[in-house]
Formats: structure tokens, C-alpha cells, sequence
């Protein structure tokens, strides 16, 4: 075994295929998938920001504000409502949501509130436009697991991993790598390093871009109280959530795109698997990469609103396991994965016309 | 006569009539598209669904066991526009795995083999171009969606009587309305993602994808700005609640009924601009 020239030989196939990975015309929807999350924060920051602006504002203008607020009970009628918050001088809009709701929507200095009336009574007074942390840290958790893990990653490394071979067919470009004296494994670890290297590059830089921007719309004091306590510890598990999810999608993908003529059945398919995770019984839930990646989350994110609700009731929860067989199993199962696409790799060829 | 010559003259048989013209695009791909016997088969499984709602529709008007034993008939069981908003979300549903399945194959092979411009040196316009595309889609989904729609409407007006009809006619207008405001977005997503992406495999899984990733992006903004207007680019629900909407049935999706058309009308129109801009009658030599 030439280990030190297959060290080379690898590292070389790295440096010609991460910038090619990185800097693609056709990989610019994976930075717009990647970012798009962190323009999000960013807009949040903006808009929270405002709220704390508008709440100081309030509590200079409505002193008693709050105490009106707290007078606004069930029953009362939108324009009992709408006399009171005029009388205490509060700024309000009034609309109405369908054909028989109406809404009277106002800031009391502390909290902003939707007042929901069915047929001229308050039937239900919520708070909205929340500026706390935590409801940012638990909207942050959400987004991560149910978007960035399993659309943003999940289709960035689709994009990324599949193309290593499969795009080089497309080009008529893989038979230059296939004359060249390199053995077809190194290749393939090669191609798959430079995948890794890439969409960990790209991912993990908006997860932090992320985390950085929820965490600017708050105080200095709220966010050095949430990092001296859990936040590092949180910042640290995504991070490395993130690192994980491309090291686990991107081997099945990369032997997708060597296995498979059509690749996009088993993205499909791995999809589907993937989203029905929360339905499947204990067992078959840990035949799937999204569980192991769940069970590092820091934060348990909500259940998906969007579920039906005969659907929740089919909702089953499995243990989550421990970090450290977590991360154990998903490397197991990458490099399984990748042993096993090494046979095909060893025994490709090509024909570009079929192809 | 000597070859040389001979010379190319314009043609002087019988023309298609012009407003007809965009039909000759579908004539010759369903010659193409009805050699899959896949394709044939899905087309058919589509049909079992509203089969099954006649058989309700008629079972639910007949249920005599009920009054014979003189209790009133269940409230659940009747026919109204929640069971017509049942039917058109299952049909929509497969008619959006049935564009999936064709879409990518309207205009990227055209597109791929620089074949525009034999289409445009005929008289044949971008715009009986890009119909003719959708056609080859509007006329197949409509067997699915519509028409089988209307037909349950039919066999539920007979059974239920002219008063029923009378009383339920705006269900009639929904199932119409909402079937083919589904039909011309899903033609138009296709033919936009088919004439953008070349390869037909990114082509259908960006179809797929759309729907998706837009559902996801939704509940993101949705949950980080806590606003409900994210869902405006969730295609879905925008269309559910059109659906809804028309049928009088309230629903949660956080869209008022003219915010979804506002969501409807800008994606037609994208979809249009990327036509726009793709459609041109031009050869790019590498």
C-alpha cells in the first residue's frame, strides 16, 4: 500500500475539485438555500429592534398604557375596546381577517396585542411580535431542524455531492480522471473530501452567520447571560449538527450519483424517508441520518405546525441516544456507505451517448 | 430535370387554421407521451379516486336504513363543499405528480438541441408557442381534475335534485375556478423550470422541489418574523386557500382569500418573465 502517494494523489484531487465545488455557476441556489436563513435573522434583528424602540416610545407616551391593557377582557365588544385604547391615548389599527373576524392590533409599551372579535366580542387577546430571546433561541431550533436540515442541507448536498460524478458525465469530463494513473477509491474519497470541505464551508458559515445575527437583536446583557450559561454549549452543537448532516448526506448522495443513472429517485426517496421519520415506530427511526442529527440538537424544536391533526396522534418518539453514539453511527454509516459505493467506482465505465 | 436546378419555394399546401395552430405542439406530443405505459397506467389510477366518490355521492343520497329505522341521517355523511374541497385537494395532488412526470419534457429538449428556431422560421409565434406547451398539460390535467369534478356535481344533482343544485351552484364555480387556476400554475411552473434547466431529471426534481422548499422557506419566515405572510410564497396553501375560499370554508392557513391571489398572480407572472426570457428564437453556437 502507497499510502503516501495516495495522501498526495488525494490532496490533489481536493485542491482541483473544492474550488470547482465552491465557486460553480450551477451551485449559486445552494448558497441562496444556505443564506437565506441568515438574511432572516438579519431582518428579524432589524425588526426587534424596532419593537424595542416603539415599546421604550410607549412607555414615555401611555404611561398607563399596561393597566388599559390589562382592563381589555373576553367578551368585551371591539368598540368598547377600541373607546379605551383612544381615551388612553394608544395607537391601534383595526381590520378584519376573513368574514368574521376582526382584529384590533396595538403596542401597550410592554407587549404588542392582536384582539381577535367574532361577531363584536373578544373571543381570544394574543401577544404578538414577542422580542425575547427565548422565543428567538425556540423559533431558531425550529428553523434549524424542520428547514436547514432537511430542505437547506439536505438539497445542498444533493446538489453538490451528486454532481461530483454524475455533473462530470453530464460534461463528458470524468474519463480525464478516469486515464489518470489514480486508483478509482481515492478518487471517490478525494471527490467526497472536496464535497465535504465545500458544503461545510458554506453551511457552517451561515450557521454561524445565524446564530450571530438572532443573537444581535438582543441586549448585551440577555445574550451574555444565555452564553455564559448554555449558549456556547448550543452554538457548539449546531455547529457541529451541521459538519454532520454533510458528512452523513453527502456520502449517500455521492453513491447515489455513482450507483444510480438516475439519481433523483433516490434523493426522492430519501426524502421521503427522511420526512416521515416522526411517524415511524422506534426502530426503523434510527435506520435514517435526520434522528441521529435530532438527537444532537440542543433544543427541542416544536412539532410542526403544519401536521395535520389525525396525523399528530400517528406521531411516535423514539429515545433520543447519546451524543457520542450518535456521532459514532453516523460515521459508521458514511463510511459504510462509502465502502459500498467504492465497488461500483471500481468497476465504472462510462459512455457519455448512453449517459 | 437537371438537380441543380431544383429550388427551395415556399409552401402552398393547406395552412393550419391560425387560431388553432398551438394544437398541432400537443397532437405530436401525446404521440409521444401515450407511449409510456406507465404514463398510461397513472393516468388511468387517477380516475379511481372519483370513482369512489360516485359511489359515495350515490350511497350517501340512498340511505334509506336510516330513516327506516326514523333517526335522522348523521350530519358527516352529506354532500357539501368540505367533501368537494376533499376531492379537489387529492386530484390537484396527483395532478402535481402528473407534471412532474411530463413537465420537464415540454420545452428542455427543444431548448437542449436548439430546436426553437425551426419552430419560429414557420409562422408560428412565441406565444402559440409557450400555449401550445401548456396546452399539451391543460388538456391532460384537465381529465383529471375538472372534469371528473364536474361529473361528481352532475351525479350529486341528480340525486339531490334541482333545488340542491340551485342552493350549491357556487360549488360548481369552485370546483371550475379552482381546478383551473391549479392547472395553469402547475403548466406554467413546468414549462418555466422545463425552458431554465436543461438536464430533465433537476428539471422534475425542481418541480417537486418548488413546492417544498417554498412550504419550508413559509414556515421559516413565518416562525422567525412571526408574521403569517411568509406563507404567500407556500404555492400549497395559497392555492388551499383560493380553494377554501370559494367554497365559503374557513381555514387556518394565515392568508386572507385576496392575499393568495396576489401570491397566485405573482408567480404566474414570474414564471411568465422567465418564459419571456428563455423562449427566443436564437441558436447558441459554442
Amino acid at each position: 500500500m502507497d499510502t503516501v502517494l495516495w495522501r498526495r494523489q488525494l490532496l490533489a484531487i481536493v485542491q482541483l475539485e473544492w474550488k470547482k465545488t465552491l465557486f460553480s455557476k450551477r451551485g449559486i441556489w445552494v448558497y441562496v438555500l444556505a443564506f437565506l436563513p441568515a438574511l432572516l435573522f438579519g431582518i428579524n434583528a432589524y425588526r426587534v429592534k424596532s419593537i424595542r424602540a416603539e415599546q421604550e416610545r410607549m412607555s414615555v407616551s401611555a404611561p398607563n398604557a399596561s393597566a388599559v391593557s390589562n382592563k381589555i377582557v373576553a367578551g368585551m365588544s371591539a368598540d368598547v375596546a377600541a373607546e379605551a385604547l383612544r381615551d388612553a391615548k394608544i395607537p391601534y389599527s383595526r381590520f378584519t381577517r376573513g368574514r368574521r373576524l376582526e382584529v384590533i392590533r396595538y403596542n401597550d409599551g410592554a407587549n404588542a396585542f392582536d384582539l381577535m372579535f367574532r361577531e363584536g366580542a373578544l373571543v381570544d387577546k394574543r401577544k404578538r411580535n414577542q422580542a425575547l430571546l427565548s422565543d428567538d433561541i425556540r423559533a431558531y431550533a425550529g428553523m434549524f431542524q424542520y428547514f436547514y436540515l432537511r430542505l437547506a442541507i439536505f438539497f445542498g448536498c444533493v446538489g453538490i455531492f451528486m454532481n461530483l460524478f454524475r455533473g462530470e458525465m453530464l460534461d463528458q469530463s470524468l474519463h480525464y480522471y478516469l486515464l489518470a494513473p489514480v486508483r478509482r477509491e481515492v478518487l471517490m474519497v478525494g471527490k467526497y473530501l472536496s464535497g465535504l470541505v465545500a458544503t461545510i464551508l458554506i453551511f457552517g458559515t451561515s450557521t454561524a452567520l445565524q446564530l450571530y445575527l438572532m443573537l444581535s437583536a438582543h441586549s448585551n446583557k440577555e445574550v451574555s447571560d444565555y452564553l455564559a450559561g448554555e449558549g456556547w454549549g448550543h452554538i457548539a452543537a449546531y455547529l457541529g449538527v451541521t459538519a454532520l448532516a454533510c458528512v452523513g448526506y453527502g456520502s449517500i448522495f455521492l453513491a447515489a450519483g455513482i450507483i444510480m443513472k438516475n439519481p433523483m429517485v433516490a434523493a426522492a426517496s430519501i426524502l421521503f424517508w427522511e420526512g416521515i421519520n416522526w411517524f415511524l415506530p422506534a426502530m426503523l427511526k434510527k435506520f435514517s441520518v435526520i434522528f441521529y442529527l435530532q438527537s444532537l440538537c440542543p433544543v427541542v424544536a416544536p412539532l410542526n405546525s403544519d401536521i395535520p391533526e389525525p396525523l399528530k396522534l400517528l406521531v411516535t418518539t423514539a429515545a433520543p441516544i447519546s451524543a457520542p453514539i450518535a456521532i459514532l453511527g453516523l460515521f459508521t454509516v458514511s463510511i459504510a456507505v462509502l465502502a459500498f459505493a467504492s465497488i461500483y467506482v471500481r468497476k465504472l465505465e462510462i459512455n457519455y451517448g448512453a449517459d | 430535370m437537371a438537380v441543380y436546378k431544383r429550388s427551395y419555394t415556399s409552401y402552398s399546401g393547406a395552412l393550419t387554421p391560425p387560431r388553432t395552430r398551438f394544437l398541432v405542439l400537443p397532437r405530436y406530443s401525446y404521440e409521444r407521451l401515450f407511449k409510456s405505459r406507465f404514463l398510461v397506467g397513472f393516468l388511468v389510477a387517477c380516475l379511481f379516486f372519483p370513482l369512489g366518490c360516485i359511489g359515495y355521492i350515490y350511497l350517501v343520497n340512498n340511505l334509506t336504513i336510516f330513516q327506516s329505522m326514523g333517526i335522522p341521517t348523521p350530519g358527516f355523511l352529506k354532500i357539501d363543499g368540505k367533501f368537494f374541497l376533499v376531492f379537489m385537494n387529492f386530484q390537484g395532488a396527483l395532478a402535481y405528480v402528473l407534471t412532474a412526470l411530463i413537465g420537464p419534457n415540454l420545452i428542455a429538449p427543444d431548448l437542449a438541441n436548439n430546436a426553437l428556431p425551426t419552430y419560429f422560421s414557420r409562422p408560428f409565434s412565441r406565444t402559440e408557442y409557450v400555449i401550445g406547451k401548456i396546452s399539451v398539460l391543460f388538456i391532460l390535467l384537465s381529465i383529471i381534475t375538472w372534469v371528473p369534478g364536474m361529473l361528481l356535481f352532475g351525479v350529486q344533482a341528480s340525486q339531490a335534485g334541482w333545488d340542491w343544485s340551485v342552493a350549491n351552484w357556487y360549488i360548481l364555480r369552485g370546483i371550475l375556478l379552482g381546478h383551473i387556476t391549479w392547472i395553469l400554475l402547475l403548466s406554467l411552473i413546468s414549462v418555466a423550470m422545463s425552458a431554465w434547466v436543461k438536464w430533465k431529471v433537476v428539471a422534475g426534481a425542481l418541480i417537486l422541489g418548488i413546492f417544498g422548499i417554498g412550504a419550508g422557506l413559509a414556515q421559516i419566515i413565518n416562525s422567525i418574523l412571526r408574521t403569517d405572510y411568509g406563507s404567500m410564497i407556500d404555492i400549497s396553501r395559497i392555492m388551499y386557500t383560493i380553494w377554501s375560499d370559494q367554497f365559503g370554508i374557513e381555514t387556518s392557513t394565515g392568508l386572507e382569500a385576496f392575499e393568495a391571489w396576489i401570491g397566485f398572480a405573482a408567480v404566474c407572472i414570474v414564471c411568465l418573465l422567465m418564459l419571456e426570457r428563455k423562449i427566443r428564437p436564437k441558436e447558441i453556437v459554442r
